[in-house]
Parts: C-alpha cells; structure tokens; sequence
C-alpha cells in the first residue's frame, strides 16, 4: 500500500511519497513565522500550528508546527501558499516553486549592486539578519598625504609619541640599550599630534593634505567596494531595506496588501505580538512626557507584511489583520486558486 | 491452486486475443509465454476446465475486486495490467471535478497506470481505466466519479 514516511530533523521534518513520483515536503522551523496560513488552507486537516507566542517568547525546544504524515496527501498547498517558504514541496526532487504549473507568490526582494554604497543599514536594520553587506574600505594611507620623519640623535625614547598616536602608527622600543623608534608610513594620518607632544622637538612632520590634496590624493582611492546577499530562505520581503536605504538601491515587492489594526482598548501589553512579529513592525511605543498618553501598541505598517501571525498569536483578539490583495502567478487548478483567494477571508 | 487460475486467467487472455486477430506468436510475445503454451490454450489442452470456470468467475466480478484478485495471483503489476485490460467487460468514463488539489494519490494508486495529472488536475484514460474505483476511494477531496458506459458482462443480470 502507499503510504507517507517522516523523518524528522532537529525541529524540522521531511514527509515522503514515494510511487509513480517521489513526493516531498520539507519543513523549516527556523523559517516558519507561526503565520498559520498553511493550517488554514491545508485541505485535509493535516497541519497544526502551534502556540506561537510562547513558543517563540520561552524559546521552546518544540517546533512550531506538526504535519500528521497519516493525513497528509502530499498535495503541495501548504508550500505554494506559505509567505515565507517554510514548507518546500518536490516533486521528483524538483521544487514546484520552479515548476510552471503550480502558482507561486509574486514577491521579491533586490539590492543593486550599481547603486549601493555599502554602508550596511540594511544588514543592521533588516528584522531576519537575511541580509550580508561584505564590503571593503579604501586603504587609508592612500587618503592622507604629508611627511613626517624623526631625529634620531635628539630623540630621547620617551614613548610619548606612542602613547599618543591615536592611528598606532608609532612603535617606540625603551628598553636600555636597545632602543628605537619606528613610524608606519601605512598607518600615519599626519595629524600631528607627536609632533606637537615630542618633549624634544624630535619629529619633523607636516600635513599635505590641505594644501596638495587635490593633486597628490585620487580619489577613486576613496571607494568602498562591497556586494550585497540577499538569503533568499530568510528573507520575508518586509521592506525594512527599501525603506533604510539611502540611495533607493533596495527594492521589495510584497506579495500581499492588506491592513492591520489594533484595537488599543483590548491590547493589554503582554508583548506577545511584538514578539512574534517577524517584521519588527510592532513596539511599544515610548512616552512623549509626562502627562501624554501614547497607544498601547505602536506600529510602522509600511514593513508589515500582513501575514497575521500577531493576530494569530495575541491572547485578546486585540489585533486585526486583513490581506485585501494577494499577487501569485497564474494557475488552471481552481481549487488553487480558491486557496490563494481565501486568504483574503482569513 | 492459484497458478492454476492464473493459468486460466492467461487462457481467457489468449482467446480474448485470438478474437481480436492475433495470432499465436503474437498472443504469446503479448503474454509472454511459449508459443507452445499458446497453441495448447487455444486447441483446448493442458489446462483443467475448472480451472478455466474460477477464472471466469474472477473475471465476472466487480471490478476491484477482479484487479485485486488478479494481482494477488500474478503477484506482479504489469503481467495484472494486461490481463485486465484485456479480459475486462466494461468500459468507464471518468470525470474528475474542479476540486482536485493534484495530490497525485489517484496516480500513485491506480494499478492500471490510467491516471496522470495535468495542470495540476488528474486526468484519467478512459481506455487504460478498469473501474475498479481505487483512484475515486483513494481521494482525499472526492473529486473523482467513474461512470460505467458499457457493459459486456456474460452473466445475467439481475
């Protein structure tokens, strides 16, 4: 008889079909947002989402979902319809995100390697650390221009200039009998400053810079090169980099539109949502003085994807997600198309 | 005991065959036995007629029950697809309804090989299918209906 196996890996699991074709779906825990859309749309009641909230507050060692392999049919849908790609379906070892005939979100999200500058706000702000900036700075000895010697004969190894120099260009041996002094040509930024403190006037230093910058520094030397990465697996297409880029080298289609409300008289602060949110678009927000009242729960809807994991997950049913529009590619199956057109309905 | 009925099966097999305008090296490479065998199971030897009553029997049931039973006999998927398909005394229409989801179970079930899917629905041969109703039990979202068109049953019916 056919029948489904589970391997189960860590917090993730593998369900197998193998017949006619192998079957297979993958679950990611450390990809899944608790969102429950799978949960929802699975036609024979195979999955089931977990507590998010404490799972994800108390670090749970459980995973957030279970697939029943005796129920699951291995149809697919919970991998087409998953925002964020927590679930992959293969077929033959081919995942239906690159077959044609099954839909799939119409979502993106890009850097331009042309435009950006690689100053990494998009590493540091993006909520799901998807995103590595790896970029290389201009050398700084190529930046600064001067001269700068020192009088062996008056100086006295004091140390003073090594102390002092705050580029570590300096390395000053006093050990009686052994001393000695040496500048790092690299390193020095001609600042001036050992020479202003040598208690012996022993450093003959002078900045180019000002005055003979323009000829002797290029500034095509001055160029930060870099590349950027996007993980794909990670990424939830929120939009924190469009939004903190500032030279519009970002950009994220989402796949849905949507609207989320909070009902500032339910909330009670618990935080649960602030948690779960995959987006940091919720935080609590912070008081603008005495005697102001600001809403329990703030939010920045421009990163929200509107996948309803904090509604899902709140313990007062303060919050209230609606997707008003769901982008996917086109299909002939309309049972997949009237899941795909569910989540409007959630 | 069930060699021998699967004997009987094979003899069904070859006359259905022989009906059809096959000759005798022909019935055998489609059987694959000896041209031999062939030649005995068409001039009436080398085979108990009581053998040959289960075998109708078999064939005369419903048509799960005559698959499965076939293929417990043979033991073996193909040698069963083709006695089937060939002693097989009805023919099906299949629908199957915009509730499909593609699961590919009816694939993976159908012994007759008659199911595949087809821009994520199932699609299913209205030649290769013997109505044995595997695919429509099998269907997690009851999609599929087999209608019988025709049947060429020789027992009376009721």
């Amino acid at each position: 008889m056919i029948a489904n196996t589970k391997e189960v890996k860590d917090k993730g699991f593998d369900i197998k079909r193998s017949a006619e074709e192998i079957r297979n779906l993958s679950f990611k825990d450390h990809v899944c947002i608790g969102c429950g859309i799978c949960e929802s749309t699975c036609p024979v009641e195979a999955i089931k989402v977990g507590n998010i909230g404490p799972i994800v507050r108390n670090e749970m060692d459980i995973p957030k979902l279970e697939i029943d392999e005796e129920k699951c049919v291995l149809c697919g849908m919970c991998s087409g319809i998953c925002p964020v790609n927590a679930l992959d379906f293969t077929i033959d070892n081919k995942s239906i995100s690159d077959i044609d005939t099954y839909p799939k979100y119409i979502a993106s999200a890009e850097i331009d390697d042309e435009t950006c500058i690689h100053c990494q706000r998009c590493e540091v702000a993006c909520p799901r650390e998807a995103i590595t900036i790896p970029r290389s700075l201009p050398e700084r000895s190529k930046l600064v221009t001067g001269e700068i010697e020192v009088n062996e004969d008056t100086c006295i190894h004091c140390g003073i200039c090594d102390e002092m120099c705050p580029t570590d260009a300096i390395d000053v041996n006093r050990i009686p009998g052994e001393e000695s002094i040496l500048i790092n040509k690299d390193k020095c930024v001609y600042c001036l400053i050992c020479k202003k403190s040598c208690p012996v006037n022993a450093i003959k230093a002078a900045c180019r810079s000002c005055s003979y910058g323009e000829y002797d520094i290029d500034m095509s030397d001055a160029v930060t090169t870099g590349s950027s990465f996007i993980d794909d697996e990670t990424c939830v297409k929120c939009g924190w980099c469009e939004e903190i880029c500032p030279v519009d080298a970002a950009k994220v289609k989402k796949q849905f539109k949507g609207t989320l409300n909070i009902d500032q008289d339910k909330c009670t602060t618990c935080g649960t949502c602030i948690d779960v949110c995959p987006c940091d678009v919720l935080s609590f927000p912070e008081s603008a003085g005495p005697a102001t009242r600001v809403p329990n729960v703030g939010k920045e809807e421009q990163y929200c994807i509107h996948c309803g994991a904090c509604e899902r997950a709140c313990p007062t049913d303060a919050i209230d997600v609606k997707i008003t529009d769901v982008d996917y590619t086109p299909t002939k199956s309309k049972s997949w198309v009237d899941k795909f057109e569910a989540l409007k309905n959630r | 005991m069930p060699k021998h009925i699967a004997s009987g099966l094979k003899y069904l097999a070859a006359i259905e065959l022989k009906k059809k305008g096959f000759n005798q090296q022909l019935i055998a490479d489609e059987l694959e036995i000896d041209r031999s065998t062939v030649s005995h199971y068409l001039n009436g030897r080398n085979l108990s007629w009581n053998s040959i009553d289960v075998a109708k029997t078999v064939t005369s049931m419903c048509p799960k029950d005559f698959l499965i039973m076939t293929q417990s006999l043979f033991k073996d998927t193909d040698k069963t697809r083709k006695i089937v398909s060939i002693c097989k005394n009805n023919e099906f229409e299949a629908e199957v309804a915009d509730s499909c989801i593609a699961c590919g179970l009816c694939v993976d079930l159908c012994l007759m090989k008659a199911v595949s899917l087809n821009s994520l629905k199932a699609q299913i041969d209205s030649i290769c299918c013997c109505g044995c109703l595997l695919c429509k039990e099998g269907c997690p979202t009851n999609s599929i209906k087999i209608l019988e068109v025709k049947n060429d049953r020789e027992y009376e019916r009721g």
